[in-house]
């Protein structure tokens, strides 16, 4: 454990206007296992990530022709033109440590040192490769000629960077705070709890908390809860409207990971089984996350496997649950008649595969969606992912980012820039900021929820 | 034995069972790894049709190409005038035909006919100047692009070269290059292929197997997702 | 008894002094020497002393007396081979037996040292009663004759480079005569057999120069054997243009196309019957539609079948490739479990 220095107090459930949640200065996290010099924590560092190997990432490694064309497809990259950013290259180290750890011609690499090991230097060089510029958002997979799924490498990267404890400041405290007090930003159960309190009094709406049995299981971010409290009071509308038998469950209510984000598969485990744990308990047979990107990730796409067995609930965004009751005819919504366009959240949508639910629900909105250039799958990424919009050093390559799509949305003219991903969302509030932009990010269930036509009595 | 008894007696054997052994070691090495099942509900259950993304990831997305379309063009001039002069040129049909020859000890002939169709000389030595060039300006650009130049190594220069050679000395040799006797150029020829065939399996000529291995994984694993391909 | 000089003799034989001068101007050309070399090749040969020459026949099918001695009536050529003193030569001497014999021991003892030796045939290592003159073995024979000789000439490609009876399994052992002759100049006229003239033009710079031609690599004079067939044919065009007869007899082959798929030699063929050709000029293989089988270079009868294309090489057996493939497959095996396990081992750990 460590100790943290200063600025993590206990957070007034009732300071709901505060600016953006950061965390000053931790200490470095050192893997605590006894007395043992850089260089052999490096090596078993890197011993365990090899663990992590499997077929897929070698296959990935084996192909790998150099040919560099991923880093046309990086928003880092793009907004640089400096070919450190390439995306293979963030797995160099990594490379050298699969070739000589785990390849087929392993033996003949350690046998005549062809490879050299890694060392303490070189990864903690290459952690701003590997934390500061990269969203996971996963474009260079899209990219690649060979079909390397990169961003899935950097995520199993990251797992070695968090053993050799290298992992930025910023992430490394969040997710161990999380671990700690079951939120990154401070939610815990009591300020959650509470907060909910105060938000259904306030807005004159239900918000169930640990009903004993329930359909619907709902999650909320902490990001929500911390900075957008309106999209707890939205699901709770929403969840209303269609008739929903749902809860929260004060022992599975956070959907953020940053264990998964910092590349701690412990933690990562933690928080997810959470969840999972919080749905068995409750019999749920859905279980509903929030706006929010990597959440969809770590619970819908690796849940199951963290779990060791199938989840006996579905798991849906809660944009694809919106569609869901569009098509069904469950939501009635007033038109907006104004029109919009949607910035992709590239884990929900490049990566998660839920690309026309959020379109669906926009078209139930009656909005006129004017796509921008690139979109859906191809679409370029906020730059405030994979925890990149916590670490503050990266601050000014993520604002050079942010210029991509401020000029994509500008270029649709379009009056509401709409997203459904808290994460993006915060970016976006933060660009804004930075630039003085006049286009406001909006919250696809924001939005739904601001319009649906309750019956009046 | 002169050397050109050696180009095509004992190296060329050498050479293939290097090359078979390995392609095998490093194939089976890679795939024969652990895999963990996707305990995860799929989205599509027929992932078996994200195979497609074999196909579809030969040229990129229109969104992509600006960057690269000199690197796409480049690359596919350079291959498809390699593998037509490669298998449509007639003393290759004719070395390839020879395989059966020493696989089962008859002739191709008295099999199937004479092996394949060959493309006339002329189109043939167009296609390998068109290669040779396409491979100059690939190289170039790797000496140029800042990106291309950090991340390439050994791997990739010496990989150009054992390509390179095949099509300059076959050239040369049809050409009787610079009055050397025939037989030394044409030695010289097939040492040169056989050095490809040799560091095929260890350097990134493997692409030519891991592209199907790649390719089809993620576009099984994205299927799955209903992720974009 | 001593021989008049060539000039005489050829006077004699009611040669003109302008057809002796077109035959060195023939032959200067041939040779590929400066035609104003010519005086001196006529003043040479008209001083030239008619040489004893020592005709050794071994393991030989007498082709290349065959076709040395193709005279066309009486054309210079064969003048000029029978104003050579042929003291000793099996199918064309008269003498036969002990005449024979002794024939040849008192030419060797008048001209020790100056006397020219032909050899044609391949000489057995293996057990000396394999081929013998006179009762005496190829080999003891051919190392005597040596050591008296001026400088000598092997004749065709037996001599040259151990020929069809070196051929795989060469159940004589049998050697070219340089892997015995070490100490002497040897020029290879190879050929199975060699071009008529290219002999007699290869006597004619002897003779003119008192010295060895030119010789390539192998031995072989440089202005015969310096370019390949596939240098100097006719059919050239149709190799680079990429029309070749597919099968005896075909439209190909009708056409006269190239002959490269039927198994011609020539690209690797170092010899003058391209330019030269058969028969004093009529044709050569190739001409008369089938391929060169190679037959002046070394081991010609061992590099794939006559009729197989040159760019084949020796892929290997399927006992070959099958075990690379196990080899292979086995080290993939070895090499997966091995990294398995190293994961196993990092998982307990």
């Amino acid at each position: 454990m460590t100790g943290t220095t200063t600025a993590t107090r206990e957070l007034d459930p009732l300071e709901l206007d505060k600016p953006r949640v950061s965390i000053s200065k931790p200490e470095h996290r050192f893997d605590t296992q006894g007395e043992m010099p850089d260089t052999e924590r490096v090596e078993r560092a890197m011993k365990s990530f090899v663990r992590d190997f499997g077929r897929t990432a070698a296959v990935y490694m084996e192909s790998c022709i150099h040919c560099g064309m991923c880093a046309e497809a990086c928003h880092f990259y793009e907004v640089t033109k400096d070919p450190k950013y390439t995306p293979i290259w963030k797995l160099e180290p990594f490379k050298q440590a699969y070739k000589r750890e785990y390849g087929p011609f392993a033996t003949v690499y350690r046998a005549l040192n062809l490879k050299p090991k890694v060392t303490v230097e070189r990864l903690q060089e290459w952690q701003h490769l590997i934390y500061d510029s990269c969203t996971v958002c996963g474009r260079c997979s899209l990219m690649c000629p060979m079909g390397i799924d990169i961003a899935s490498l950097v995520s199993q990267a990251r797992h070695g960077m968090f053993k050799a404890g290298l992992v930025p400041h910023e992430l490394a405290a969040v997710s161990e705070r999380a671990h700690r007090e079951g939120s990154p930003l401070g939610a815990t159960p009591k300020v959650f709890a509470d907060r909910c309190e105060w938000l259904a009094d306030e807005h004159e709406v239900e918000i169930h908390i640990d009903k004993p049995q329930a359909d619907v299981l709902c999650a909320m971010s902490s990001i929500e809860i911390m900075k957008y409290p309106e999209s707890v009071v939205a699901t709770a509308r929403v969840m209303k409207h269609v008739g929903a038998d749902w809860t929260f469950r004060l022992d599975g209510y956070e959907a953020t990971n940053f264990g998964l984000l910092a590349g701690d598969s412990a933690t990562q485990k933690e928080l997810t089984l959470k969840i999972i744990h919080a749905a068995v308990a409750c019999g749920a047979k859905v279980v509903i996350l929030p706006e929010c990107g990597h959440a969809y990730t770590a619970l819908r796409w690796m849940g199951a496997n963290m779990y060791g067995k199938p989840l006996p609930f579905k798991v849906m965004h809660i944009a694809e649950f919106l569609a869901e009751q569009a098509r069904a005819g469950k939501l009635r919504l007033r038109k907006l008649g104004k029109s919009a366009t949607f910035h992709d959240p590239c884990q929900v949508v490049r990566r998660g595969g839920a690309i026309e639910p959020p379109r669906e629900v926009l078209q139930a909105l009656g909005v006129e969606l004017r796509e921008m250039y690139p979109t859906k799958g191809t679409n370029w990424c906020c730059g405030g992912g994979g925890g990149v919009v916590a670490i503050h050093r990266a601050d000014q390559l993520r604002h050079k980012v942010f210029k991509i799509k401020m000029e994509q949305i500008e270029a649709t003219g379009a009056e509401l820039p709409v997203t459904t991903c808290a994460n993006c969302r915060q970016t976006f509030d933060d660009g804004q900021a930075h630039f003085k932009w006049d286009k406001t990010m909006h919250s696809l269930l924001e939005l739904v929820a601001d319009n649906l036509i309750e019956d009046e009595i | 034995m002169s050397l050109l008894d050696f180009a095509r007696g004992p190296a060329l054997q050498w050479s293939i069972v290097i090359f078979l052994i390995g392609v095998l070691w490093r194939l089976l090495g890679v795939l024969l790894l652990r895999t963990r099942k996707d305990l995860s509900e799929p989205r599509n259950a027929a992932a078996w049709k994200g195979l497609r993304l074999i196909a579809l990831r030969s040229w990129p997305r229109k969104e992509f190409l600006g960057g690269t379309a000199f690197g796409e063009v480049m690359g596919y001039t350079f291959h498809l005038g390699f593998l037509l002069a490669l298998f449509f040129f007639v003393p290759h049909v004719l070395f390839f035909a020879d395989i059966f020859r020493g696989l089962l000890g008859t002739d191709l002939r008295s099999l199937v006919g004479f092996g394949w169709p060959a493309l006339p000389n002329s189109i043939v030595t167009l296609l390998s100047a068109i290669s040779i060039a396409a491979l100059v300006a690939v190289l170039i650009h790797r000496l140029v692009s800042p990106v291309k130049r950090l991340i390439s190594n050994f791997d990739d220069y010496f990989s150009w070269f054992v390509t390179m050679a095949p099509l300059a000395t076959g050239m040369a040799a049809f050409a009787h290059l610079g009055g050397w006797p025939y037989e030394r150029l044409l030695a010289v020829h097939i040492l040169s292929a056989e050095l490809l065939l040799v560091w095929f399996p260890f350097g990134k000529l493997m692409h030519a197997f891991t592209i199907f291995a790649a390719r089809g994984s993620t576009g099984m694993i994205f299927e799955r997702k209903g992720a974009s391909l | 008894m001593s021989s008049p000089l060539l000039g005489e003799f050829l006077r004699s034989r009611g040669v003109t002094r302008r057809g002796f001068l077109q035959f060195c101007t023939a032959t200067a050309s041939l040779m590929g020497v400066s035609s104003a070399l010519v005086p001196r090749i006529a003043a040479a040969l008209e001083q030239a002393r008619r040489p004893s020459v020592i005709w050794l026949p071994f393991q030989e099918c007498t082709g290349c007396t065959e076709s040395i001695t193709r005279a066309h009536g009486s054309t210079i050529e064969s003048l000029i081979f029978q104003a050579i003193s042929l003291d000793y030569q099996h199918t064309l001497q008269a003498a036969a037996g002990d005449a024979a014999e002794r024939a040849r021991e008192s030419a060797m003892k008048e001209n020790w040292g100056r006397y020219l030796l032909i050899v044609d045939g391949s000489i057995p290592t293996g057990n000396p009663g394999f081929s013998t003159v006179a009762g005496r073995d190829n080999l003891s024979l051919l190392q005597e004759a040596a050591r008296g000789a001026a400088a000598i000439i092997a004749l065709g490609s037996c001599a040259a480079f151990g020929g069809i009876p070196g051929a795989s399994p060469n159940p004589t052992g049998a050697v070219a005569v340089s892997d015995i002759v070490k100490d002497k100049p040897i020029i290879k006229v190879s050929g199975c057999p060699p071009i008529p003239v290219v002999i007699t033009g290869v006597l004619t710079q002897y003779l003119t120069f008192g010295k060895l031609p030119e010789l390539d690599a192998l031995g072989r004079p440089r202005s015969f054997y310096g370019q390949t067939i596939h240098d100097r044919c006719y059919r050239r065009p149709f190799y680079e243009r990429g029309q070749f007869a597919d099968s005896f007899d075909d439209e190909g082959a009708r056409q006269g196309w190239c002959l490269y798929k039927l198994g011609c030699k020539g690209p690797t063929t170092h010899n003058a019957c391209a330019t030269v050709k058969w028969n004093a000029g009529t044709s050569f293989p190739i001409e008369a539609g089938h391929g060169c089988i190679g037959c002046s270079e070394p081991g010609f009868w061992d590099k794939g079948g006559f009729y197989e294309p040159l760019s084949t090489g020796n892929w290997g057996t399927a006992r070959t490739v099958g075990t690379a493939i196990g080899v292979g497959a086995a080290l993939g095996v070895a090499s997966a479990a091995l990294a398995r396990k190293r994961q196993k081992d990092a998982e307990g750990a």
